[in-house]
Parts: C-alpha cells; sequence; structure tokens
C-alpha cells in the first residue's frame, strides 16, 4: 500500500483506536492500581472466543454473545488473577503471564471447541469456514450509508469502523477520568503507593484491587471484541503475549499515569509499527518483508527496554513525579 | 477497659516474639507501653492493630473480640496506628494524604461519582474543609498542595497522625512518636497527643523517651520478652524492681545471671 | 503399558536432567538477582544457534559445538548483565520485568532475523533410533545423557566443594547475609552469571538435540519451564532446582501415561507446567525445599 493512500491510514486509525482501548484495560489495572497484569491478552482472547463460539457454534445474537463474551473474560480474569492479586508485584506478573499462555494453549489445543490453531473459521467444523462478523458487517454497512448520505461523500466502512473505535475510546476515557478525579481513584492511587498506608486508613485493599481487575477485564473484552470484528477471521497466534506488551509500550510511551497521552502513544505505536510495512528506502529496503515483522518487534522490545531504562517518565511525562520515591 | 488483650501470642520461625501478654487500655486515657528493644512492643500493635494475625489469645476493643481481623477493618472499626517510620504517600498531596482518611465517604465506592455526582461532590467539599481545619491544627496547611514526599521526617509523622484523626477514631496507636524527629516538631506532637485526651480519644503510645512517658501518660505497660512484666501509674513503674532489671540486665550484658 | 511407562520414565529423566542443570543456573540468578528474567529462555536459543553455527556451518563435532555455545552464552549473559541489568537494578521490580521482557523480545528477534524462521537441526541422523530392548533412545537423547553424565556431577561438585561454588549458593540463599559475611557480592553475582550463561547455552544446544529440530522459539517454549523449576525447587537453592527439574520432567512425561485414566494429551503438557507455576506462587512460593519466607 501506498504511503499517502488514505485507506491505509484509515486502517492504521481503525487498529490505533483498538490499540488505545487496549491500553486503556491495562491502564485501570497497572497505572490506577499498580497491577502489574502481563497476561491482560487472555481478555481479549476469551472475549474473541466466547463470541465467536456463541454466534457461530450457538446461534447467539451478536448483542448477547458480546455481554457473554465479557462476562466470560471477567470470570477468567477473577480465576486466573484473582488469588493472584496479593502476590508481590513482579510474582504477580509472572503469575498472571503464565495464566494468559493457559488461555491460548487451550484455545490451541481444543479444536472441537475452539477450533485449535485454525482458529475462528474452524468453529464450524472441518469443511465450513466459519464467520461470526456478518452482524457486526451489517450494522457497520447501513451506519456508513448513514454517515455517507449525511455527509454527501463516500464513506468508507473502515471510516465508520474508525469513527466508532475512537467514540468508544473517548466516552471511556471521560469515564476513566472521572473516576480517577474522584475518591474512589484517591483511593486506587493509595493503594498503587503504599497498601499498607491505604489499610491503616480503613481502606479494603484487596477489594479495590479487585475492581481493577474487573474493570480491566471488561475493556479489555471489548477490545478483543472489536479486533476480532476488525480482522474478521482470527486465531490464537493473534492473542500472543507480545500485544499485552504492546499495551505497555502504549502506556510507557505516554509516561504511564497520564490518561490523555494514551491515544498519542496508540497512535503513534500503530503508525511505527504499520508504517515499517512501507518505508521502502534504505535502509529498510535492505530487509525483506518477512524480516520486518522480526525488526518490528524488535523495535518494541527495544522501546521498551529504552523507556524503561532512560525515560520512563515517558514522551510526556513529569520528570518531577518520578523523582519521589514510593 | 476499650482495649483489652489477653494471652496474645505471635512466633516467628520458632522465636516468639509475643509469648502470652496480657493488659488493658483504660477508655480516654493515655497509657503508654514501654520495654527493652525486643520486647514485642511493635509486634503487639501490630497484632492488635490488625496487620499481622496472631498465633493464639484474644483482643477485645470495645467489648468485641477483633483477633484476627484485617488492618482495614480494625481501623474502620475505630482503632487506628500510626507506624513507627511514617507511611504517608508521597506522590500524593499532603491534602490528599488528609482526605484519604475521612469515613463515609460515597464516592470512594465503584461508580458513585458517576451515578451521584451532587452527593459525591458535596460530601467531597466537607471533606475537603475538615482537612484544612485538620491540616491548620497540625500546622501544615501551607503545606496542602505539595507531594508528601517533599516532607520532612517530623512532618511525616504530623500528617500521619492528621490522616489518623480525619475518622475521628476511638483509640489511637502511636509506635515511637518522638524517634527521630526535630524538638520543635516533637514538642508540636506531644501537645497534640495530649490534646487527644481532651477529645475523648483513647491513645495508646510505645516511647522509648522516659521523660516524655513520665510527663504526659496515666497509665504505663512494662513489656520485656514478649510478655508483660508490670504495669501501673508511671511512678509505680520506675520504682518497680522487675523493671528496673529488665533494663539493667539489658544495659550490662556482663552481670551475672 | 509397561513399555510406555519406561519409555516416558526415560523420557523425562532427559528432560528433566535439562531442565535440572538450567535450572540451576537460573535459581542462582533469581536468588541473587531477586527478579525474574524473562529474557532467560532467549539464552538457550542463542546457545542453540550458537551450536549450529559451529556444528553445521563450521563441521565440527558436537562437543565442539557445545562448548561453543556455552562459552558465547556466558559471554552474552556477562554483557547483559554489565550493559543493562546491573545498571538499572534500582528501578524497581515491575521496571525490571518489564527490561527483561523487552531484552528476550530483542534477542529472540535478532536471531529471527539473522538466522531465519525455519526448522533446523544438528547434524546427527535424526531417523537412527537405538534400540536398547525396553526404551528406543535417539542419538540426540544418547549425547545429550552423555553431555549430562559429564556435567552434572561436575556442576554438583563445583557447588558443593569449591569456595567459589559455595559463596554462590550463599549470596543465592542469603544475599545480605552473605554480605555480612564478608563475601563480595558483586564479583559472585559476576560468576553466577557466568555459569547460568554457560548451563544456558549448554541447556539450549541439549533441548535442541532432543527435540531433533528447533526454531527460534525454542527458548521462549521453555521459559515457563524454567521459572517452574526455579520456583519449584526454592528460589535461589541451586541443588532443589536440580532435584525440581528431574521431577518436572518426569513429571510432564509420565503425566501422558495411558494407565492415568487415559492419560494427558501430550500437547497439553505445558499447560501442566503453567498451572503449576500459578499454584506454587498461590500457595507454597517456597517450593519444595526452600523456606517458608514472605515473598
Amino acid at each position: 500500500m501506498d504511503f499517502l493512500n488514505p485507506a491505509f491510514w484509515t486502517f492504521v486509525a481503525v487498529i490505533a483506536g483498538i490499540y488505545a482501548i487496549m491500553a486503556l484495560g491495562l491502564y485501570v489495572q497497572f497505572s490506577l492500581a499498580g497491577l502489574p497484569n502481563f497476561g491482560h491478552v487472555a481478555f481479549m482472547a476469551t472475549a474473541a472466543y466466547v463470541m465467536a463460539i456463541l454466534v457461530v457454534r450457538y446461534h447467539v445474537p451478536l448483542a448477547v454473545a458480546s455481554i457473554g463474551a465479557i462476562v466470560a473474560a471477567v470470570i477468567v480474569g477473577l480465576l486466573l488473577a484473582g488469588p493472584a492479586l496479593r502476590l508481590r508485584a513482579d510474582y504477580l506478573a509472572i503469575a498472571t503471564i503464565a495464566g494468559g499462555e493457559i488461555v491460548r494453549y487451550l484455545a490451541m489445543n481444543l479444536p472441537e471447541l475452539t477450533g485449535g490453531p485454525i482458529g475462528s473459521m474452524g468453529l464450524a467444523g472441518p469443511g465450513n469456514i466459519a464467520m461470526y462478523n456478518q452482524d457486526w458487517l451489517a450494522l457497520l454497512n447501513r451506519l456508513t450509508a448513514v454517515l455517507s448520505e449525511a455527509s454527501g461523500r463516500a464513506v468508507s466502512r473502515d471510516f465508520t469502523m474508525a469513527l466508532l473505535v475512537w467514540t468508544l475510546a473517548g466516552l471511556l476515557m471521560l469515564v476513566f477520568r472521572r473516576m480517577e478525579r474522584s475518591p474512589w481513584g484517591r483511593v486506587m492511587k493509595a493503594v498503587r503507593e503504599d497498601e499498607t498506608a491505604a489499610a491503616a486508613a480503613g481502606k479494603n485493599v484487596f477489594s479495590f484491587k479487585l475492581q481493577a481487575l474487573i474493570l480491566g477485564a471488561i475493556v479489555g473484552a471489548i477490545s478483543g471484541l472489536l479486533l476480532a470484528w476488525q480482522i474478521g477471521i482470527f486465531s490464537p497466534e493473534d492473542f500472543q503475549p507480545t500485544l499485552t506488551f504492546y499495551a505497555y509500550l502504549i502506556l510507557i510511551l505516554g509516561g504511564l499515569n497520564r490518561l490523555w497521552a494514551i491515544p498519542v502513544g496508540a497512535v503513534l505505536f500503530s503508525v511505527l509499527f504499520s508504517g515499517t510495512r512501507l518505508l521502502n528506502f534504505f535502509p529498510l529496503s535492505l530487509i525483506d518483508s518477512g524480516n520486518r515483522a522480526f525488526l518490528r518487534l524488535f523495535l518494541v522490545g527495544f522501546l521498551l527496554v529504552l523507556f524503561m531504562a532512560l525515560r520512563p517518565q515517558g514522551l510526556l511525562g513529569n520528570r518531577k513525579e518520578l523523582l519521589l520515591e514510593k | 477497659m476499650l482495649l483489652e488483650i489477653r494471652n496474645l501470642g505471635k512466633s516467628f520461625g520458632g522465636v516468639a516474639a509475643v509469648d502470652g501478654a496480657s493488659f488493658g487500655v483504660a477508655e480516654g486515657s493515655i497509657t503508654a507501653l514501654i520495654g527493652p528493644n525486643g520486647a514485642g512492643k511493635t509486634t503487639v500493635f501490630n497484632l492488635v492493630s490488625g496487620f499481622i494475625r496472631p498465633d493464639r489469645g484474644t483482643v477485645r476493643f470495645e467489648g468485641r473480640d477483633i483477633a484476627g481481623a484485617r488492618g482495614d477493618a480494625v481501623a474502620r472499626a475505630g482503632l487506628v496506628r500510626a507506624f513507627q517510620a511514617p507511611r504517608v504517600l508521597t506522590r500524593m498531596s499532603v491534602l490528599e494524604n488528609v482526605m484519604l482518611g475521612a469515613k463515609d465517604q460515597p464516592g470512594e465506592r465503584f461508580g458513585m461519582s458517576l451515578l451521584a455526582p451532587a452527593r459525591v461532590a458535596r460530601r467531597e467539599r466537607d471533606v475537603q474543609a475538615r482537612a484544612h481545619e485538620m491540616l491548620a491544627l497540625i500546622r501544615l496547611d501551607h503545606l496542602a498542595d505539595d507531594y508528601a514526599g517533599t516532607l520532612s521526617g517530623g512532618q511525616r509523622k504530623l500528617l500521619e497522625l492528621g490522616r489518623a484523626l480525619m475518622s475521628e477514631p476511638r483509640m489511637i496507636l502511636l509506635d515511637e512518636p518522638m524517634a527521630g524527629i526535630a524538638p520543635v516538631l516533637g514538642q508540636q506532637l506531644l501537645q497534640h497527643v495530649q490534646d487527644l485526651r481532651a477529645r475523648h480519644t483513647t491513645v495508646c503510645v510505645i516511647e522509648h523517651d522516659m521523660d516524655v512517658v513520665m510527663s504526659i501518660s496515666d497509665r504505663v505497660i512494662v513489656m520485656d520478652e514478649g510478655r508483660v512484666i508490670a504495669e501501673g501509674t508511671p511512678d509505680e513503674v520506675q520504682r518497680d524492681e522487675r523493671v528496673i532489671e529488665a533494663y539493667l540486665g539489658r544495659r550490662a550484658p556482663m552481670e551475672a545471671k | 503399558m509397561t513399555e510406555q511407562l519406561l519409555q516416558l520414565a526415560i523420557n523425562g529423566l532427559i528432560v528433566g536432567t535439562i531442565l535440572a542443570l538450567t535450572g540451576v543456573g537460573a535459581s542462582l540468578v533469581f536468588g541473587i538477582q531477586r527478579v525474574a528474567n524473562f529474557a532467560h529462555g532467549e539464552y538457550l536459543t542463542f546457545g542453540a544457534y550458537i551450536g549450529l553455527i559451529v556444528n553445521v556451518y563450521y563441521k565440527a563435532d558436537l562437543v565442539t559445538a557445545t562448548i561453543g555455545a556455552m562459552a558465547a552464552t556466558a559471554l552474552l549473559a556477562l554483557a547483559i548483565h554489565f550493559m543493562v541489568l546491573k545498571p538499572l537494578r534500582s528501578r524497581g521490580l515491575v521496571a525490571m520485568s518489564l527490561i527483561t521482557v523487552g531484552l528476550g523480545l530483542m534477542l529472540r528477534d535478532v536471531v529471527f532475523m539473522v538466522a531465519g524462521p525455519q526448522i533446523r537441526q544438528y547434524a546427527i541422523d535424526q531417523t537412527r533410533v537405538y534400540d536398547l530392548g525396553l526404551v528406543r533412545i535417539a542419538p540426540g537423547q544418547a549425547v545429550a545423557v552423555g553431555v549430562a553424565a559429564v556435567v552434572v556431577p561436575a556442576v554438583a561438585y563445583l557447588l558443593a566443594r569449591t569456595p567459589i561454588g559455595k559463596s554462590m549458593r550463599a549470596v543465592a540463599d542469603n544475599r545480605d547475609l552473605a554480605a555480612i559475611s564478608g563475601i563480595d557480592v558483586d564479583r559472585i553475582g559476576t560468576y553466577v552469571w557466568i555459569l547460568a550463561g554457560a548451563l544456558a547455552g549448554l541447556g539450549g544446544v541439549m533441548f535442541a538435540m532432543i527435540q531433533g529440530t528447533f526454531d527460534p522459539n525454542l527458548g521462549y517454549q521453555i521459559l515457563f519451564l524454567i521459572f517452574t523449576s526455579v520456583v519449584l525447587g526454592g528460589i535461589g537453592n541451586a541443588y532443589g532446582a536440580l532435584v525440581a527439574g528431574v521431577v518436572l520432567g518426569m513429571v510432564m512425561e509420565l503425566s501422558t501415561w495411558s494407565g492415568l485414566a487415559g492419560g494427558l494429551d501430550a500437547r497439553m503438557k505445558p499447560v501442566l507446567a503453567f498451572a503449576a507455576l500459578i499454584a506454587l506462587l498461590l500457595w507454597r512460593p517456597q517450593g519444595l525445599f526452600g523456606k517458608a519466607r514472605v515473598l
């Protein structure tokens, strides 16, 4: 695709929006409550799979299947991460990444349930290609038609999707901003900074951590659904742990504790990520497209190390806050 | 007795930190808990306030057994504590630190700030006003918007006290409040502790500074090696042979036992 | 059934021994660093590929390849320790975890870029099988057994009898206590990284050999097995890791035995390790042999 092709950038905008919502789900857990959940991708995977299974196998209407998917993600979160909430930070990280991998392995190795390594295509049994997307696409098409009429121009379906996703992201950010600045947000911050002090002040630390986990699971599940609808088919490969670390990088780019920096980080990340696909000039042209995928991942790792090491306040953060020890 | 502990026991890795301690704290009093280092005083505070689970024994507060209850539950029941090294939230403002201590904040419940914004805002204004009053009382009001991390040790102790008092507790446990702070702030803290009695807040304080103990406490409880070895008025305790021995024994380990 | 049981036991023992050796290095390192190194698996991958280069491209024998892999990986581990991990130690637990994740991503994808995603194998005849009557062993497994027979006693001796080994165990077990007893913790830390790196390189080569074929995902797939061995044996407990590695290897293989109500599906073996890891962290973080310390 050409650099200047607007369709490409619309596509990037959609992915950026979905990643922004994914990062928002992580924000609640990590930046607000201080829970380093390294298995965040499991919420996305669970939601996508449950939705697809309900739609394809049991012919459940999309809206109901989506609610079911979100509930399932919350349950999985409570089962796998709930007991781990009392662990020390890095052990929580290990437990959650292990939990996330359990979900992915189960998805890969239970083909009767999940379609196995083939993914969502296999949900309707061998010989059929399963699609869960029809209702969603129909909805998008209707919206696109309305928008085209209203604006007098030909609007693409991706554009509608981008609009939808970013509206949702904006709404979520407004809600989170409100919650952050409320007494609830104050307690969360205290839980993150010093659990013992928060408990001494009479706050039920475990309950608050649980709330953060559940909220993070819900938002993560939503991002998983949106991703599944956007790409149309998915497999366990689409829910590798690396996705969680994309979310961390997005948070880190913005400085880990700035809500409004998330969309900036998400856009930057998506541009970097998709952009390397098309930068066909030297020296990148030396690397063939297969290898560019690995280069992208290398860059993700590199940026993670770089920012955590040299600029933990991110691109937009406040150095002053960092100088204060916990 | 507002607080009564009976036969409290806790061991760590086979070593008994608290070994059958029993005492009571009368309502409205200032009771000092003293004893040589390692006597188990801070452990008793941790056990009573719910930050460590006891192996055995009972803790009755206002007649109810709270042994084994979690730290936040005990605080909500009206028994709050301050730590030896003050635990303030360094990356939050002084004002926020104090506001955190207030009870009955509907805004702390999930979603309330979205569902009942007016009610939450009203209570928040209340809490903020009370917090400013508290800060004025402990003379930190001019630092209200600074990060708590910029405060000195003594100021942090005052801040922690302020946070604890926001919930209008029945009783407060203070762990070595005078340790390591400037004399001027120490005097101020002492004054606040004595004022607590006037506010009908019971105080139990661990202290090493004997002058402080003698001057402000109504009653003194002496611990050594995990047990209570004496209790009484400051004068009585000062003259108690067992107490003298416990302290002397620490200072002169070469004495024949 | 019994034949299958015996075969699984042998397989489990072989895998377990490699896990044990890699686990010793990882456990010592985790004990000293006090932070989990998510890049540790990639050290194995690196070792496997260096071994590949020496064996297949320079046409050297397997022993040389193994030694080359061990040396190279030890150097890599040292370099990363001095350039990244040591200077950044003060950043905090989560920051370090994220940094090691980033390092792992970098390492893995450098291997992908340089060596390519194709499946590789060493210059061993994969089709031959040694039939020992009741059980069968592949050549790769045989080599691994031979290597283990030499390395395990050597490592055990190093740890038990030499001053360096004893210091390593002391520091990994209780860093502060060791420092007070006059041990130069920094210097010992360096030695531990050399040992851990070498054992990781060895582990990588050996895993590659017993699997027959491998690709750059080798280390990542084993990472959690290593974590589980380390936690099972007690973090920082070198002997514990030795035992735990073998136990884990055996349990994983034997779980697929059909005598156990049909046995676990072989593809689910990793799930067993994941679940064990989570369970351990939650309910017995000191593992089988560690002291009950607050995590």
